[in-house]
């Protein structure tokens, strides 16, 4: 029996396959997923030869076409978000800057069908700016094409890197900061020696973050792209698997879309630059830069002005919309309120399991990779892999292996749960990797001398500082389920719907009225669930106060 | 309030307690408009178990290519009896299964402008692909599927991909109906018009038609009665084109490996009944499979009536689809 130094008994999870066994089955878990469903369907039908990629005109102008469109949205995506970080974090005064945050991280989980009406609302041919620049200026632009496809894109993707800069630009240590504030360094030299340094180290996996977020896009593309011209790979695998029942072609262009989008990840993970997108939020004092005064705070402000606009508008326009719906909802007599309280109630008794399960597979991932060089890159791989597998491959995979075990209804619906919560991983990891990863080697050393073992270490050391991580991953976690048709739609429910499925079936029955209603009413959701879990992480101010004074304390020594 | 609180609760329990019964469960697979609140579903659902003494399950799928998947992947360890919800164009390829089975009903009541004795499928309804416009954007819509595709670029339609939806196959057939080997080039002369074409109908319809982006969007002639009939106004009307319309007949088949064979035949044999297809003029928006005689809403004598029904053999569309959607995809790509 082993025991510990001082003689009692070991804390409780302390021995190392405790924080090893989890994680790497978790991590197993999705790699076999995604290589049992690729297998599954090159099982049930040969994969054609390879030639026809680049043989077959079509799919290789879709294959050129994807990667063109998705390295474009990357490029503006993330110059955009570069911008409003670096504008944030010159003023941080800004007034609804708060606001601001909460939208940004809405963007991202806001379902697709309800962002494009908003989007058409106001940037469509009959769209409010369109009639307004119409009206006043000779100006005109056609949304429809490349353009439109960029403008979603941006739209769903610059509020996402702006997040993960901003806080990147903030975790720059305060002596640096101060250091740079009394040298008075401006411009080309502040961005040398203070920005840069911060956000190079972010920049690779961002940019592969968001590369495959707009190299899978699917129905934005086909809604605003125009025509047939602009299809990505995940529209030709889609048209495989469901009307040409071409299991061998999809399983082939799967392994193109894994391959290219694994290839940018292998080569971000190789120069050894993954590093957390999500660094602490503790913001110690606020120093001023040199460089927030005069016409750059006019600029600044300008910019963060035209930003909110740019996100706030479609939204407005999607809140408009939905109103009468909403009214007719409330005040009809008969079921539609019923039926939007049980959608509700339904999608939170999937939701929530989702999230907390992709925040506890996250956290068990994550402490995989600190145990060696090749469990490392098991779990960066991993946690990347829903990403970049297609979910009807997957599913389909899925649905192949476990048929047989899949009686009940509800089983149906638990995995969904299980599958909204692995889909939600690659955010939810890179938002806990920075905290988790964060303690200094004196501080492990000193609590490993203190015997801070297993969950000991976990309660006392771990948890003060990953509260609010952990709560902001579960409000990302929980949002993607909520929004999510994809999964839920493939498994078939037993005629009861969620919100988004409810959604649909208002749509397909011309309920135009009543799913606008239903829109705007997912979305409030989506916001309540930032919000609350937003307030949950803010419950003990006291320790977060507590922990900026003793910062403070070692500032000033080093100051 | 507090009396719908147990509403809620029975709503979380519902998946858990679905499969508690005694008496006979007929499952069948359909897509979300028919099952829908507001589909036929519940309608059809109410008075097959008032006549049956058994329980009719329906399991909802995206779509009528979802169902016809979920099939495939299933085989013979399928939980379905029946499948309602394919249509013309993927039946064929629902045939090759080998999964479905006859279905041994008299088809004498069908009332659809073509001839109909397959022994798989029986019609639960029909309807006419069409262009629907808006009277307030487009006072006079073009006549013909000609003088659309040869007006310059207006006026802007949004049509649906044949790749993922059904009525945009239905299009894709019906200009290989009108032109037969001209197609390609009078697609290449449609492009100008067109706007966008989306994934799905819904997509089309909510996010752009709806928010006025085109005054015409690929849709259904029966369309309007919906506007007509529940939304009260007379604004979104179908252009009727002299060439004809192409003919979608959605259908319902039994599944093979069902062990609940003579009930399933039973609900066959119910749908060509008026308690079954009064059901589907405005609720699933299409003309009903039978003669209804006065129980059809008066405001389907107002959609247009069709010169001509055009309709390509299913099992000549299965063959070719690929030949054709090649042709059309040719046509696009500049």
């Amino acid at each position: 029996m082993q025991r510990s130094l001082s003689g009692s008994f070991p804390a409780p999870l302390s021995r190392p396959a405790w924080q090893v066994l989890p994680g790497l089955i978790i991590a197993s878990v999705l790699l076999a997923l995604t290589l049992t469903g690729l297998a599954a369907l090159v099982w049930r039908a040969p994969l054609p030869a390879v030639s026809e990629l680049w043989e077959n005109r079509y799919l290789a102008n879709v294959i050129r076409f994807t990667v063109w469109q998705a390295a474009l949205s990357t490029i503006i995506s993330l110059s955009l978000g570069l911008a409003i970080a670096l504008a944030l974090v010159r003023q941080p005064r800004f007034q609804g800057r708060s606001l601001l945050l909460r939208i940004m991280e809405l963007s991202l989980v806001l379902p697709t069908i309800v962002a494009v009406s908003g989007l058409i609302g106001i940037y469509g041919r009959q769209g409010w700016l369109t009639t307004l620049v119409g009206d006043w200026t000779f100006a005109s632009w056609d949304l429809y094409g490349l353009s439109g496809i960029l403008l979603a894109h941006v739209f769903f993707n610059a509020p996402l890197a702006g997040r993960i800069l901003l806080q990147t630009l903030e975790s720059v240590p305060s002596p640096r900061r101060r250091v740079a504030s009394q040298l008075g360094l401006r411009g080309w030299w502040l961005w040398r020696t203070l920005d840069w340094p911060a956000i190079r180290s972010v920049l690779p996996a961002l940019c592969a973050l968001v590369f495959t977020l707009c190299f899978t896009s699917f129905a934005i593309v086909m809604t605003l792209g125009g025509g047939p011209a602009s299809t990505t790979l995940e529209v030709a695998i889609y048209q495989s698997l469901r009307f040409e029942f071409d299991f061998g072609r999809a399983a082939l262009l799967a392994m193109v879309q894994l391959g290219i989008c694994g290839a940018l990840w292998l080569l971000v993970m190789r120069r050894s630059l993954t590093h957390d997108f999500a660094p602490d939020r503790r913001f110690a004092e606020i120093i001023r830069r040199p460089d927030c005064r005069g016409a750059t705070r006019f600029r600044d402000r300008a910019l963060l002005f035209t930003f909110s606009l740019f996100l706030m508008l479609p939204l407005a326009a999607i809140l408009l919309r939905g109103l009468p719906g909403l009214a007719t909802v409330a005040f009809e007599a008969g079921d539609p309120l019923f039926d939007l309280a049980n959608a509700t109630l339904r999608s939170f008794a999937i939701a929530l399991p989702a999230g907390a399960f992709s925040v506890m597979s996250g956290l068990l991932i994550l402490t995989l990779a600190s145990r060696g060089r090749a469990f490392s890159k098991i779990s960066s791989i991993a946690s990347a892999l829903p990403l970049m597998v297609p979910p009807i491959v997957l599913g389909t995979g899925l649905f192949l292996l476990l048929r047989p075990a899949l009686g009940q209804p509800s089983e149906g619906l638990a995995l969904v749960a299980l599958i909204n919560g692995l889909m939600a991983l690659p955010f939810v990891t890179q938002l806990l990797k920075g905290p988790l990863t964060a303690l200094d080697e004196n501080t492990l050393h000193q609590a490993d001398q203190l015997g801070l073992l297993g969950w000991y270490r976990w309660r006392w050391l771990h948890w003060p500082r990953l509260r609010r991580p952990m709560a902001l991953a579960m409000a990302y976690g929980t949002a993607l389920s909520l929004g999510d048709f994809g999964v839920i739609a493939l498994f078939g429910t037993p005629g009861q719907p969620t919100l988004p499925v409810l959604l649909y079936q208002q749509l397909g029955s011309y309920r135009m009225e009543l799913a606008a209603g239903t829109a705007l009413w997912l979305i409030t959701m989506l916001l309540l669930v930032f919000a609350a879990f937003n307030l949950a992480s803010h419950e003990r101010g006291q320790r977060k106060r507590s922990e900026n004074t003793i910062e403070t304390l070692t500032e000033a020594r080093h100051a | 309030m507090p009396k719908f609180i147990p509403f809620l609760l029975a709503g979380l329990a519902l998946p858990f307690l679905a499969n508690a019964q005694d008496s006979e469960t007929l499952t069948v697979y359909t897509h979300p408009s028919f099952a829908a609140e507001w589909g036929p579903g519940p309608g059809v659902k109410e008075a097959f178990e008032q006549q049956c003494d058994c329980t009719l399950d329906y399991v909802v799928l995206e779509s009528g290519g979802d169902i016809l998947q979920r099939l495939r992947l299933e085989g013979s360890s399928t939980g379905a009896d029946v499948v309602l919800g394919l249509d013309t164009g993927t039946m064929e390829t629902a045939r090759q299964t080998g999964l479905l089975t006859t279905h041994n009903i008299g088809l004498d009541a069908l009332d659809l402008p073509v001839d109909w004795n397959d022994p798989l499928f029986v019609p639960y309804d029909w309807g006419y692909f069409a262009f629907v416009y808006d009277t307030e954007q487009l006072p006079t819509p073009p006549e013909s599927l000609e003088e659309l595709v040869n007006s310059p670029d207006d006026p802007q339609i949004i049509i649906q991909d044949p790749r993922t939806s059904t009525p945009g196959l239905g299009l894709l057939l019906w200009m290989k109906a009108v032109y037969g080997d001209q197609a390609g080039e009078k697609w290449r002369a449609l492009s100008d018009n067109i706007l966008t074409t989306t994934k799905s109908w819904s997509d089309g319809y909510f996010s752009l038609f709806m928010n006025g982006e085109a005054p015409m969007i690929l849709s259904y002639s029966t369309s309007p009665a919906y506007h007509m009939a529940i939304d009260k106004t007379d604004r979104y009307q179908a252009a009727q084109f002299k060439e004809g319309h192409y003919l979608q007949v959605e259908v319902a088949a039994l599944v093979e490996p069902s062990d609940q064979k003579a009930l399933a035949r039973e609900f066959l044999q119910f749908i060509l009944t008026p308690a079954f297809q009064r059901h589907i003029p405005l609720k699933n928006v299409m003309y009903p499979a039978i003669d209804l005689g006065d129980e059809l809403p008066e405001v389907f004598d107002r959609l247009i009536q069709p010169e001509a029904t055009l309709f390509i053999d299913p099992a000549e569309v299965a063959q070719q689809r690929q030949v054709w959607l090649d042709e059309w995809l040719n046509a696009m790509i500049p």
